[in-house]
């Protein structure tokens, strides 16, 4: 095994307060070991790459945008910002960059390690998934430190998204942990936007290991976007852990383009009656990245509500994973819980792999699934030729209007449009 | 003065292992309206097809010509710029995709091949919205996905404006009376009939011969057996349909 084990004891920098966490983080970590394709949470995505990869966690004191001397720094990439108004939460290599979070009255946002300062902040940490069951979320723990814990209050409602920009510029091989902890109060209603991005050397290599705690209060809803547009030879793996207490609602749309490997999670639990959650996404790739999209819903309590559409394009090698399961636990009657997933292989050589699982412990539910593959329908296409229209143009229009329908689940219609454009 | 638009010459055609077209012969001139009349499974959609290049046919032996130029190495939108338009006998449904959005990429697809400058939207919209008026095609009708969810008549209209808005040199009708009553018909015919300018040609697949009350042809050919086996003008087609297309079916014992 390589870097990522090994350095694993290093420590840089002293966080006392942390410490006995990123202990217990260290050693789940070390007893799962990197998943092999006989784990089977991970059976169909491999993670080859990281096995014998040096990726190095960059000197902790260094807090400040370390590319600042480069032309492509965040500060300065005009690329890296958003065609609509936000208030933005920046993060460079893996740093916070924001001296100052410019939100409006009744929201709070504080750096994490600032943050745990409050015990009562401190008691949410890693209590939204069980870490023995999430080997890159026990790493992240083992390297706690990055990342803010944001508050928004009760009856808050948002004026405008809060995003989270995530960029990561060449040269190392950057391994950054990332931690997020969000909390909306009862009533609160917020959007918010996660963006990876990267400047520099498309052949960059580095490797992001995010975790988002969500806390989402009754009667709260967060509409949630993430867009992984990593460098595509970057390693991306996302956690985002989600609870939703009575009446509270977790709307999320992902789309993935980037990175050679990357893993999105999301883990809804509905805790509480009436709480709702959509989880949709999108991938699209070529070359030979894999992509993986998992969903895992909890159906708690009764009258809970989940929908998922999720649309893959694979061209090229690349390899697409869809797993997705829904839990209705015994005592959880009148559920629905809606599953749908499709993707189209545009070569012979793409490969996408689905695991819809149903685990359902009560009688009153309403229960779809769906998942299939296939390719673009060669009528459609003549059709569209016979009118004049070029061959290529007319795949594309067909993607194009393949992937829609999961795109029109986005609310926000400039969200919507910026994310069609990327 | 007679100016050929479509010459096939001992075309042979197949679709998988099944030869469809045999040792088949048609020339049509600069404003002609030919008529094909056979029975069912005679093989006039795969002729239609072959003709615009439909992949899954294979051509084996003959040749075509299209204005002079050789058809069978154009690929499909190269036929489509080049005036071929096939009303299909049934348009298939593309969700996801607006047919006004599809309509102009075409219409500016064949534009730029005849070196016209592109038309912008609202040109466009205002175009289609007045050729749709005539096929009782409304704005609502525009915005929905092509083809999506459409009547067998509103299919046939929609294929309708398409001819009229893209104004190819050769229409190829296959079946478009199939599934229309009188009404829709004569909608569809009208469409077709206004098209008519003595220089644009046209080739009306049909099985029966009622079509033809609407859209006089100048001459009529029997299909049977993968060929051409009887020609006339619009009276043959009368006579089909009194006797039935028997006597035309090569006894198979
Ligand atoms: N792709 C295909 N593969 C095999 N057989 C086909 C294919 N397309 C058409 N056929 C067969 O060829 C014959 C002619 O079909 P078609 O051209 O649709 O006839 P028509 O339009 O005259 O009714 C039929 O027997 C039909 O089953
Ligand atoms: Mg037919």
């Amino acid at each position: 095994m390589g870097g990522l084990i090994q350095d694993i004891k290093l420590r840089g920098h002293d966080l006392p307060k942390l410490e006995a966490l990123r202990e217990k983080g260290r050693n789940s970590f070390l007893s799962q070991g990197l998943p092999t394709p006989k784990t089977e949470a991970w059976k169909y995505t491999r993670v080859r790459t990281l096995t014998g990869n040096d990726f190095v966690i960059e000197e902790t004191k260094v807090s400040k945008c370390s590319c600042k001397q480069h032309q492509t720094c965040c500060c300065t990439d005009q690329s890296f910002s958003l065609p609509f108004d936000a208030y933005e939460i920046r993060f460079c290599n893996g740093k916070l960059q924001n001296d100052h979070f410019h939100l409006p009255e009744g929201v709070e946002a504080l750096p994490l390690t600032e943050a745990f300062d409050d015990p009562d902040i401190f008691h949410l940490l890693n209590k939204s998934f069980d870490m023995d069951k999430f080997p890159f979320a026990a790493l992240n723990t083992a390297y706690l430190e990055q990342g803010i814990f944001l508050r928004i209050g009760r009856d808050i409602v948002l004026d405008k998204p809060i995003a989270f920009l995530y960029h990561t510029s060449g040269g190392l091989k950057r391994f950054a942990c990332l931690r997020n902890l969000i909390v909306l109060e009862t009533g609160a209603q917020a959007e918010m936007i996660e963006y990876y991005h990267y400047s520099g050397a498309p052949k960059s290599e580095y490797f992001n290991n995010i975790v988002h705690e969500i806390y989402i209060g009754r009667n709260a809803k967060l509409r949630h976007y993430a867009v992984q547009n990593e460098a595509f030879k970057a390693v991306h793996i996302a956690l985002t852990a989600v609870k939703v207490k009575e009446n509270g609602h977790f709307e999320s749309f992902c789309l993935q383009k980037g990175a050679d490997l990357a893993r999105r999670e999301t883990h809804v639990v509905l805790q509480e009656p009436d709480a709702k959650t959509n989880v949709n996404a999108v991938y699209m790739m070529n070359g030979w990245a894999t992509l993986d999209t998992t969903t895992d819903v909890e159906h708690l309590a009764p009258h809970t509500l989940s929908g998922q559409l999720i649309k893959g394009v694979v061209g090229g090698q690349a390899k697409g994973v869809f797993q997705g399961k829904i839990h209705i636990a015994p005592k959880a009657q009148q559920i629905e819980g809606n599953q749908l997933h499709r993707a189209l292989l545009l070569s012979d050589d793409a490969e996408v792999d689905i695991k819809p699982e149903l685990e359902i412990f009560a009688d009153d539910v309403k229960c779809s699934h769906g998942a299939a593959c296939g390719e673009l329908d060669a009528e459609q296409l003549f059709y569209l030729q016979s009118r004049g229209i070029g061959a290529e143009e007319a795949r594309q229009m067909l993607i194009e209007a393949f992937i829609d329908e999961a795109f029109q689940t986005i609310e926000n219609p400039s969200v919507r449009e910026w994310i069609k454009s990327i | 003065m007679t100016t050929p638009l479509l010459e096939i010459e001992d075309l042979c055609a197949r679709a998988g292992d099944k030869e469809i077209i045999k040792d088949f012969n048609l020339t049509i001139n600069e404003g002609e309206v030919h008529a094909i009349m056979g029975p069912n499974g005679a093989g006039k959609s795969t002729l239609s097809y072959v003709l615009c290049g439909k992949p899954g046919y294979e051509i084996t032996s003959g040749s075509i010509k299209f204005k002079g130029r050789d058809l069978i190495s154009m690929s499909i939108e190269e036929r489509a710029r080049e005036g071929l338009f096939l009303i299909m006998q049934y348009p298939v449904e593309i969700p996801g995709v607006p047919t006004t959005a599809f309509l102009k990429h075409a219409v500016n697809a064949i534009r730029k091949h005849n070196h016209e400058s592109e038309l912008d939207t609202m040109a466009f919209i205002k175009m289609v919205r007045e050729t749709g008026k005539n096929l009782g095609i409304d704005a609502e009708m525009l915005k929905r996905p092509v083809n999506v969810g459409f009547s067998g008549g509103e299919k046939k209209r929609m294929e309708t404006l398409q001819m009229a808005v893209l104004k190819p040199d050769m229409a190829i009708l296959d079946e478009a009376d199939s599934g229309l009553d009188i009404d829709a018909l004569k909608v569809v015919a009208g469409g077709v009939n206004s098209l008519r300018d003595g220089k644009r040609s046209m080739l009306v697949i049909t099985h029966y011969q009622r079509l033809l009350n609407y859209i006089i042809p100048d001459f009529v050919h029997v299909f049977a057996n993968g060929h051409i086996v009887k020609s006339g003008d619009k009276n043959l087609a009368l006579e089909l349909e009194e006797k039935g297309y028997a006597e035309f079916i090569r006894d198979k014992a």
